[in-house]
C-alpha cells in the first residue's frame, strides 16, 4: 500500500517541500486518472447515443 | 499510464486493482455472456453488442470486488486466498468496496442504455444475487450454497439474449440451467482438494459438513444429472446435430472425470490417498467442457 499522507495539524502549504510535492503529485496523477474515466464514461455514452438514433431514430 | 504511477496515486498495484475483478471468473462470465448474445434470433448493433459484453465484465467484476470486500475476514485465513489485494492490505476495505458499488452503478446503467431495461434488470438482479444470497447469507450458512448460489453465475446467457432480442427465452433458460448444474461439480471439485482452507475458515463447504465420500457421490450426481439436461437444447429442436453430439461426447467425458473422482483410492472417511489427483483433473475438465459446449452453440448457429 502506498505511504499514508503525512498527517499534520497544518495544511499541505506547511508541509515540508519534499512531502508537498509528493503528495501534490500523487493528488494531480488520481484527478487525471478521474478525468480519463469520466472521458471514456462520456465517450461510451457518445457512442450509445449515436448507435441508437442512427438504428432506431430515438433513444427508447 | 505506468502500474508505479498507478500504486503511488491509489494504493495496490494495478494487478491488485485487475485482481478485484477475479478476472478468472470474469473470463467464464464474459464468454457465457456473449453466447447468449451471439446466438440469439435478433441482430444487435455491434457497438452497442460489445458495450453490453464489457457491462457485462464490469458487473461481474463489481460483484466479486463487493465478494471480496465482505469475505476479506475469511480470506486472509485461507492459503488460497490470504495474498487477495484486501487481507494483504495492499488495497483499503472501503476502497475495494466504493469501487464495486461504482462499478455495478455504472455497468447496470449503461446496459439500461444501450441495450434495454430487461438486460439490465436481469444483469442488476445477478448483481445482488451474487452480492446478498450467495456471499452474504448463502456461502456461510449452508453446505448447499453453491448449489443455490450457483445462479448468481448462471445468468449471463439470460442477460446477452436479453441484451439482444429484449425478452428471455427457452433456449437462454436452458443455458442457465446447464451452467446452475455445472456449477456444483465443477466447485465441489475444488473444494475436495481446498477443504482445510475451508474447514479453517468457518464456510460449511459439502466436504467439510458432510465429508469427502458424500461430496464425491454428489459430483457424480450431479454429472450424471447434467449430462441429459445438456442434450435438451437438440431434443426440443432448438439446437442441431453439432451441439447434440459435442454435449453427449462431453458430457461423457466429464462423467467420466466424477467416476474417477468417486473411485479415487481413498481412506474409510473417503479422503483421497492419491492426493486428489482426480479432482483435480475434473476441476479442470469442468473449465474446458463448459468453454467446449457453449462454444459448439455458436459453431452449431452459424454453421
Amino acid at each position: 500500500m502506498a505511504a499514508p499522507m503525512p498527517r499534520t495539524e497544518l495544511g499541505p502549504a506547511h508541509w515540508a517541500p519534499e512531502a508537498r510535492a509528493a503528495f501534490l503529485r500523487r493528488r494531480r496523477f488520481r484527478n487525471r486518472l478521474l478525468l480519463a474515466a469520466l472521458c471514456g464514461f462520456c465517450l461510451v455514452i457518445y457512442a450509445i447515443v449515436l448507435v441508437r438514433l442512427h438504428e432506431f431514430g430515438t433513444m427508447w | 499510464m505506468s502500474g508505479a504511477a498507478l500504486e503511488a496515486a491509489l494504493g495496490g498495484t494495478v494487478a491488485d486493482w485487475l485482481a478485484l475483478l477475479k478476472p478468472r471468473v470474469m473470463t467464464l462470465v464474459v464468454f457465457t455472456g456473449a453466447i447468449g448474445l451471439a446466438i440469439a434470433p435478433h441482430h444487435l448493433n455491434p457497438v452497442l453488442a460489445f458495450i453490453a459484453i464489457l457491462c457485462i465484465a464490469v458487473a461481474s467484476g463489481a460483484a466479486g470486488a463487493i465478494n471480496m470486500w465482505y469475505d476479506r475476514d475469511i480470506d486472509a485465513v485461507m492459503k488460497r486466498t490470504a495474498n487477495r489485494p484486501i487481507p494483504a492490505g495492499r488495497i483499503s476495505p472501503e476502497g475495494a468496496l466504493g469501487y464495486g458499488i461504482v462499478l455495478a452503478v455504472v455497468a447496470v446503467l449503461v446496459m439500461a442504455l444501450a441495450t434495454n431495461l430487461i438486460a439490465a434488470a436481469v444483469l442488476a438482479l445477478s448483481i445482488a444475487f451474487y452480492v446478498f444470497i450467495y456471499t452474504m447469507w448463502l456461502k456461510r450458512s449452508t453446505p448447499q450454497n453453491i448449489v443455490i448460489g450457483g445462479a448468481a453465475g448462471a445468468f449471463p446467457p439470460v442477460i446477452g439474449w436479453a441484451a439482444a432480442t429484449g425478452s428471455v427465452g427457452v433456449l437462454p433458460l436452458l443455458l442457465f440451467a446447464i451452467v446452475f448444474f455445472w456449477t456444483p461439480p465443477h466447485f465441489w471439485a475444488l473444494s475436495l482438494y481446498a477443504s482445510g482452507d475451508y474447514a479453517r475458515a468457518g464456510v460449511p463447504m459439502l466436504p467439510v459438513v458432510k465429508g469427502a465420500r458424500h461430496t464425491r457421490i454428489c459430483i457424480m450426481v450431479y454429472t450424471l444429472l447434467l449430462l441429459p439436461l445438456s442434450l435438451v437444447p437438440y431434443i426440443l429442436g432448438l439446437m442441431g446435430p453439432i451441439y447434440g453430439v459435442t454435449a453427449l461426447l462431453t458430457g461423457a467425458v466429464f462423467a467420466y472425470h466424477s467416476w474417477r473422482v468417486l473411485t479415487d483410492r481413498q481412506d474409510a472417511q473417503g479422503n483421497s490417498l492419491t492426493q486428489n489427483a482426480p479432482a483435480r483433473a475434473a476441476f479442470k475438465y469442468s473449465i474446458l467442457y463448459l468453454f467446449i459446449l457453449f462454444g459448439a452453440c455458436v459453431v452449431d448457429r452459424f454453421l
